[in-house]
């Protein structure tokens, strides 16, 4: 008897109006946890993430769920969201519990650094503010004025990581080609703050959006392009509610209005074959799957591949809800998965257009020794290298 | 009887293929002394309708044979007036499953055509018993259950008179503080308006209340029940009765493993209902606030130690009460223990609901109820959902408690019938006799009580219980909620109300429905040793003191299974009797030895196995044509004077095709089948005598949807017969 | 309380049929509207019922016994109400009647079947046979009159399929009908069809025909049925050795039916009795949130008891094809396993959705499509329009449903 344990429901009623509305509403039938993707993989975090058993724990106030392996391996995908009967937000739920920790000081290791460099500078990648604009290099990137009509928002993954600022390139390429009124701000823009928020850090992630909104609004910005998913998703639906109402789009939307409009245009036969994969941020968070697909039709001599797991059953790459600051063993990679969906299509190119999918897509690429079949790209890479 | 038979083959459909008309046609004339024997070409047709009734208006016919499709083909078009007519089949179950023009197939048309007029030597249309009737409706339990009935009866214009025990109408309602809602968007809890059934129950003029009363004795059958009404002193005569006498919730006393008697602040559903309506939810112990409510489900129910069963309310009952913890308390926290959560259909909504409201659902194992150091309880769970051990500490446990028809502790009609005095219930099976030596064995069933759920074909036919013209309704019948309950109660009104309308014709009410003819005892001789009366499956014969049967004709379905089961053969009805089946089986032409075409008897239920043969028969499938059909209405009503006497003529078989007997019985008259596997059994003895082979005779369960099975369950014992060899008994 | 007018029921499954029944047997005159060319509803398709896996035609043939003698009852099939005037006491209904092109001179002796060449899919046998253009439904069909769907008929068989018909049955030009009746009162009774299953993404999608509904795998089953009774995959013949059933497939769920059906439990336990007996071998899954036996608990314990069978709470996540079979996944909740689960076939329990749509009068229903009483005044719904139900529960249903048309006001 002395091992049975004692539920404390007041801490489920504090979880649940920190962020979990949806708590209660679960009847623990299971389908989250049987269809949530580190079901696919096999290994501890298979073993020990349990979204179902994680939000029974919740309600009942119970403790036993807070290992990196367990509470922190949701990458907040969403596929369990899209399903649930019950309309339960597995992730508003878990993140109101990381948020329950985080408030008591429990944060995991990895995600240490990153919550210093984004409270010190703005950004999760130890760099400083000043090297935001460095993927810039020699390209025409104009500055965003009041008479811009677009802000573009470059993901810090892609103005930081070397391979990622390829994307930034990319899309302020084919910004330029398309004759669009674009600028960025630069240095003192700071993280969109998507990704902390989801581990928990309600306070630095309110820090960050307030000062964003503060200077969006004092440069006069009206819309905004995102190279990233998930900055679309937070200034969307997160910003709007901390005063921060802007058009967002992400580039993906505009290049295939560009397209149909024929501002923009591929004329180099790639003659390739690419499997598209869906960054659950930007289809089942965004509801965006025909536009990224418009944009590669237009590529020409470009066979693009349905995966089976495409659109809303999408695989996530594992890199949201911070796990693309954390390390995930090999042989539990969902981009494992990812990869060896595209080589069943005999594709050479896995594209995307989320700059964590790209990370984590390429780590597993290389995880399997499969760089020598298959590439991963982002869709503005393609149309770059398809350009005349 | 006498009878001018007109006897029509239609030659349609390949029945003229398969036989020889002529000769069939001489075998009617000059055997069978049939007026007249004609054919036609598509009876069913206008021209053939036109064709018979000129012979009906001209010759004077009486009665008209068809020898043509199935008799359940056909029927609106083959009729003519109320001209009597038979029907022999000579399509499905001859010219479509046998070798046309075939010396097999012949014979066997031939001596259907002898079987009809044996038959009809020894028949007669059935002259309906009529008797006055009372259309006055009995309702026992002024429920709501009860209440509904009676109005609905009232509205449809019958006198209806209610006996209720306590001193108000409303019954288990008066103690419901609300209820869960049915109605959309079924989120919020409904009222309990039952003052306003209970004043329009009051208001009706054609409703006379009892109150404090009780059924002191009903004697009788239906369409005339007397009623003698303990309490008021009353008596009424009424034509048939609703029982709608509700349930008490599971006596929790028993439930001490969940704390219930030992922790105070462990109450049951009921009690907690009690609480709500009186505006005391408190703790019972020290009347502290309920801040933290269990509710632990299925409290005594699905246990083969308590009630097996589920009564399928009490999960949406306890969604119910933890909104009234939450009305009284809007910082409570309320817990529900489940096995399964069970709210069907719309009620899966209020679930939702609930949940969206805060209370924990947690799937568990109950380990343990104690009380708690300061009041309330702990519940220790093993929860299934975590797989580790929970403890709960609590003010208060409730237990949802399960429905217990009220016809398990108490006797309710107290019917005078020789039988018992319940309706008989799914756990009381009869008895069979013993040997045919032995005098049956009387059993006393004064007193009974009956097990539970009153019995009823259920599935298909729900309302019908045991005893015509007594239809069970509400909680009684089964585990129900307040919604099912009121339309139970309009379905057992109509039944009610239909039962009397039909048997104040002389008619059956079910399953026979329409059936005129009734069984008459020839009492004379009688050798009062109660195989019928035991039998009866509705008790339709009480004894007088001798043990000599009384037939209560009103009480009868006609299944024949008293003329089944006596061994002097004194039962019969104006149109099927021992010894119209006797004639037939006499009729049939028995191949002497020499022939070697072997002849078999096969008794064939006319519910099942004739729809299955005719089913063979449309698929065109084959078998043996050595097998003579004899339809029976229900095989309960085999006599084995007819193996015997089948036996001594020289058929080398009997088999009998019926339905399914057991727990899941299909008989729809209840045990007819067992009846007749169980005579079976005992025809051993005549077998022994005669020195024949017991596998000459044999029961073959059948399906209507396997009818595909049939052909070769006859063309197997055919077989099977060829390996004995024939009857030595035979010419 | 009009005596003389008849009570229009509509709708032929087993609710309809009852109220007619009742009705006529009372006296009362009928008139019994069926949209399909044949009655029975949903339970002629049903290989047994549940808890005495009893079959349907056993009390299906006592009804139509009931019905052929009943004195006062027409029945009008491929018939349906267009259009309904008044109130209680005093209708005017339309009826529209489809042709069947095969008039009352059908003896229903096959010859017509026999001699036509084209084929149509068998919706009795819910897609998995064929039948000919001109056909029965069923070996209980009643009317026990063969219909013929024209638009699957070829030109070409059409005269052959006239001249083969000894008894002038067969009208191929026959035109549809509009009925115009003055009823007193109306029963409702439409029925139900499933769920669409192949709108919930992680289960097939439809796609995969080894992954059948329910009321396919009554068919299956069915001695009479297109396999015989075996039950046999749909993709290449071969026996079941192992078969899983999921649990609401579509059901209690926001994003599709968020109601419970109430009975597909029960009929999935009762299907797994007929795995074990037509395949003793096979190894039987049912992947449940709750088992919802209601008041059949008996039953359910007996399955529990089957060691073949294995009974887990835990909702399935997603169905895919795997080599030569497929495969399922799911979360054991009891045990805290992940389990892949390889199996030759899956029955997706599906739900009822009630036949509501395109009523032909005014009703406020619930959000889910159900007619309740008082719905639309002086309409009486009776059976699955009211609420998901089971046999025995919509003929308790249809009994009251006789009682109120006789006390409305």
């Amino acid at each position: 008897m002395s091992d049975a344990q004692n539920p404390e429901p007041e801490l489920g009623e504090a979880i649940a109006e920190m962020g979990a509305e949806t708590l209660y509403w679960c009847m623990q039938c299971g389908l989250c946890t049987g269809g949530c993707p580190w079901r696919l993989t096999d290994g501890d975090i298979n073993k020990e993430f349990n979204a179902r058993k994680l939000q029974h724990q919740g309600q009942l106030g119970l403790e036993g769920y807070e290992s990196d392996n367990n509470l922190f391996a949701c990458t907040t995908c969403g596929l369990c969201v899209a399903r649930c009967p019950r309309d339960v937000n597995a992730i508003d739920n878990i993140r109101s519990i990381r948020m329950m920790l985080a408030e008591g000081g429990t944060v995991p290791q990895s995600y240490r650094p990153i919550v210093g460099s984004l409270t010190d500078n703005g950004n999760p990648w130890m760099e400083t503010r000043d090297k935001r604009t460095a993927w810039i290099k020699d390209l025409d990137v104009p500055t965003y004025t009041e008479d811009t009509e677009y802000l573009l928002y470059v993901c810090c993954t892609s103005c930081y990581d070397a391979r990622s600022q390829k994307i930034a390139r990319a899309v302020a390429t084919l910004l330029n080609k398309a004759g669009v009124s674009w600028g960025i701000i630069g240095e003192e823009e700071s993280c969109c703050g998507e990704s902390i928020r989801k581990i928990g850090q309600e306070e630095l992630f309110t820090t960050l959006a307030e000062g964003n909104i503060e200077l969006f609004k004092s440069k006069g910005v009206k819309k905004i392009i995102t190279t990233s998913p998930h900055c679309l998703y937070t200034f969307a639906n997160e910003y709007p509610e901390l005063g921060g109402e802007f058009e967002v789009q992400h580039y993906t939307q505009l290049l295939a209005a560009l397209i149909r409009d024929g501002k923009l245009k591929m004329d180099k036969d790639l003659d390739l074959t690419v499997a598209f994969h869906d960054p659950c941020y930007l289809g089942r968070h965004c509801d965006i799957y025909q536009d990224p697909r418009e944009v590669l039709a237009a590529l020409p001599g470009t066979r693009v591949m349905e995966m089976t797991r495409n659109r809303e059953s999408s695989i996530c790459c594992g890199g949201g809800g911070g796990r693309v600051w954390m390390e995930t063993p090999p042989g539990e990679r969902f981009g494992d998965l990812r990869v060896n969906d595209a080589l069943a299509h005999d594709a050479s190119v896995l594209v995307t257009t989320c700059p964590y999918c790209t990370i984590m897509m390429e780590a597993s690429v290389l995880g399997l020794d499969k760089d020598e079949e298959i590439a991963v790209k982002d869709v503005a890479e393609l149309l770059v290298d398809a350009l005349a | 009887m006498e009878h001018k038979l007109g006897v029509y083959i239609c030659t349609g459909c390949g029945i003229g293929d398969a036989i020889d008309i002529e000769a069939v046609a001489k075998i009617a004339t000059d055997d069978v002394k049939a007026a007249l024997c004609k054919n036609h070409e598509c009876l069913c047709s206008e021209e053939g309708h036109a064709f018979v009734q000129a012979d009906i208006d001209g010759e004077g016919l009486d009665v008209v044979a068809l020898a043509a499709c199935s008799m359940r083909e056909k029927q609106a078009e083959l009729t003519w007036g109320d001209t009597w007519v038979e029907r022999i089949n000579y399509r499905e179950q001859l010219a479509w499953c046998h070798e046309p023009n075939d010396e097999d197939t012949q014979w066997l048309a031939e001596d259907y055509i002898r079987m009809l007029g044996a038959r009809l030597g020894v028949t007669s249309k059935p002259v309906p018993h009529i008797e006055e009737m009372s259309d006055r409706v009995l309702v026992v339990g002024g429920g709501i259950t009860g209440m509904n009935a009676a109005l609905f009866a009232a509205k449809a214009g019958k006198e209806v008179v209610i006996v209720e025990k306590e001193d108000a109408l409303g019954g288990f309602l008066k103690r419901v503080h609300k209820r869960f809602p049915v109605l959309p968007p079924y989120e919020e809890l409904e009222d309990n308006d039952i003052a306003s059934t209970v004043e329009a129950v009051a208001d009706h003029d054609k409703i006379t209340v009892y109150l404090s009363s009780t059924i002191g004795k009903i004697d009788g059958a239906p369409g005339n029940f007397d009623v003698t009404v303990d309490g008021a002193g009353a008596s009424e005569k009424v034509g048939s009765i609703v029982m709608a006498a509700g349930f008490t919730p599971y006596d929790a006393s028993k439930l001490t493993h969940l704390g219930y008697g030992e922790v105070k602040d462990v109450v049951t559903s009921v009690e907690l209902e009690d609480m709500a309506s009186e505006g005391k939810l408190v703790r019972p112990s020290d009347e502290g606030d309920l801040d933290t409510v269990v509710f632990i489900q299925c409290a005594g129910s699905r246990d083969a130690d308590h009630l097996p069963y589920c009564s399928t309310t009490c999960c949406s009952v306890s969604l119910k009460q933890t909104q009234y913890i939450a009305d009284a308390n809007d910082e409570a926290k309320t817990y529900v223990l489940y096995k399964d959560m069970r709210t069907p259909g719309q009620w899966e909504t209020f679930y939702q609901q609930v949940q969206k409201q805060g209370t924990i659902f947690v799937k568990s194992e109950i380990k343990s109820v104690v009380a708690g150091d300061d009041g309330g309880a702990v519940v220790t769970i093993e929860d299934v959902l975590l797989g580790e051990d929970v403890e709960i500490e609590c003010d208060l446990v409730v237990l949802a408690v399960g429905q217990v028809p009220a016809c398990k502790s108490e006797q309710l009609l107290k019917l005078g019938y020789r039988q018992g005095p319940e309706l008989p219930s799914m756990d009381a099976k009869l008895e069979v006799k013993s040997d045919d030596d032995e005098e049956a064995e009387v059993v006393d069933r004064k007193d009974e009580v009956t097990g539970g759920f009153p019995n009823s074909h259920f599935i298909c036919f729900p309302y019908e219980t045991r005893r015509t013209g007594i239809y069970a309704a509400g909680p009684v019948r089964q585990p129900m909620d307040i919604a099912s309950a009121v339309d139970d109660a309009a379905g057992a009104a109509f039944k009610a109300i239909k039962s009397v309308a039909l048997m104040s014709e002389g008619k059956s009410v079910h399953p026979r429905v329409g059936d005129m003819s009734w069984p008459d005892f020839a009492l004379q001789r009688c050798t009062q040793c109660k195989r019928c009366t035991e039998e009866c499956p509705f008790g339709a014969l009480d004894e007088d003191e001798k043990g000599t049967p009384k037939p209560n004709p009103t009480r009868c379905r006609r299944c024949g299974i008293c003329m089944g089961a006596c061994p002097e053969r004194i039962v019969g009805f104006a149109d099927y009797s021992v010894q119209s089946i006797n004639s037939m089986i006499k009729g049939i032409y028995v191949a002497e030895e020499w022939e070697e075409k072997p002849a078999v008897l096969c008794l064939v239920c006319e519910n099942d196995a004739y729809p299955a043969l005719d089913m063979a028969g449309t698929a065109r499938m084959k078998y043996s044509p050595f097998v003579r059909f004899v339809t029976m209405r229900c095989l309960g009503g085999l006599n084995l004077q007819w193996i015997a006497d089948a036996m001594a003529k020289g058929f080398d078989g009997v088999l009998l095709l019926g339905c399914k007997a057991g727990d899941d019985y299909q008989c729809h008259f209840i045990q007819g089948s067992e009846l007749a596997q169980t005579r079976l059994s005992k025809v051993q003895e005549t077998l022994d005598r005669l020195m024949l082979e017991s596998e000459r005779v044999a029961f073959h369960e059948i399906e209507i949807d396997n009818f595909g099975a049939v052909p070769g369950i006859i063309d197997d014992f055919m077989e099977k017969l060829e390996a004995l060899g024939p009857n030595p008994f035979k010419d | 309380m009009s005596q003389s007018k008849a009570t229009l029921v509509v709708g032929g499954g087993m609710s309809g049929i009852s109220t007619a029944l009742e009705l006529s047997e009372l006296g009362r005159p009928v008139i019994l509207v069926e949209k399909s060319p044949f009655i029975g509803g949903k339970v002629a398709t049903f290989n047994k019922y549940f808890p005495k896996l009893c079959p349907p035609t056993c009390g299906l043939e006592i009804n139509y016994k009931r019905l052929r003698k009943a004195a006062n009852l027409s029945l009008h099939t491929q018939a349906q109400v267009t259009k309904v005037d008044g109130g209680p006491g005093d209708y005017t209904v339309t009826i529209e009647v489809a042709p069947r092109y095969v008039n009352h001179k059908c003896t229903a002796c096959g010859e017509c079947a026999e001699a036509c060449g084209s084929e149509r899919d068998d919706d009795f046998n819910q897609g998995m046979a064929k039948t000919k253009a001109i056909y029965l439904a069923g070996h209980m069909a009643y009317p026990h009159r063969y219909v013929l769907d024209k638009e699957a008929c070829d030109e070409a068989d059409l005269p052959k399929i006239k001249d083969a018909c000894k008894y002038g049955a067969v009208d191929l030009d026959e035109t549809p009908q509009t009925l115009t009746e003055q009823v007193g009162a109306i029963v409702w009774a439409t029925g139900w069809e499933s769920y669409d299953v192949s709108k919930v993404d992680y289960l097939g999608k439809g796609e995969l025909p080894d992954v059948i509904t329910n009321l396919q795998m009554e068919r299956l089953a069915d001695p009479s049925g297109p396999t015989g009774g075996k039950i046999l995959r749909p993709s290449d013949g071969k026996e079941v050795e192992s078969v899983a059933f999921v649990q609401c497939a579509g059901s209690r769920d926001i994003n599709h039916l968020p109601y419970c059906s109430g009975i597909c439990c029960l009929a999935s336990l009762k299907q797994i009795c007929y795995v074990r007996e037509a395949a003793p071998n096979a190894k039987v899954y049912m992947f449940h949130i709750d088992v919802r036996a209601g008041k059949y608990e008996e039953f359910y314990a007996k399955i529990q008891a089957d060691e073949a069978v294995e009974i887990i709470k835990g909702k399935v996540a997603s169905i895919f094809p795997e080599g030569e079979g497929l495969r399922l996944q799911v979360e054991n909740i009891e045990s805290g396993e992940s389990l892949k689960v390889d199996l030759d076939m899956i029955v997706l329990a599906t739900g009822i959705v009630p036949n509501t749509a395109d009523l032909p009068f005014e009703a406020t229903m619930d959000d889910y499509g159900f007619l309740m009483l008082g719905d639309a005044p002086g309409i009486i719904p009776a059976g699955c329009v009211r609420r998901p139900a089971d046999v025995a529960t919509v003929v308790q249903d249809a009994t009251g449903a006789a009682m109120r048309t006789l006390t409305q006001e």
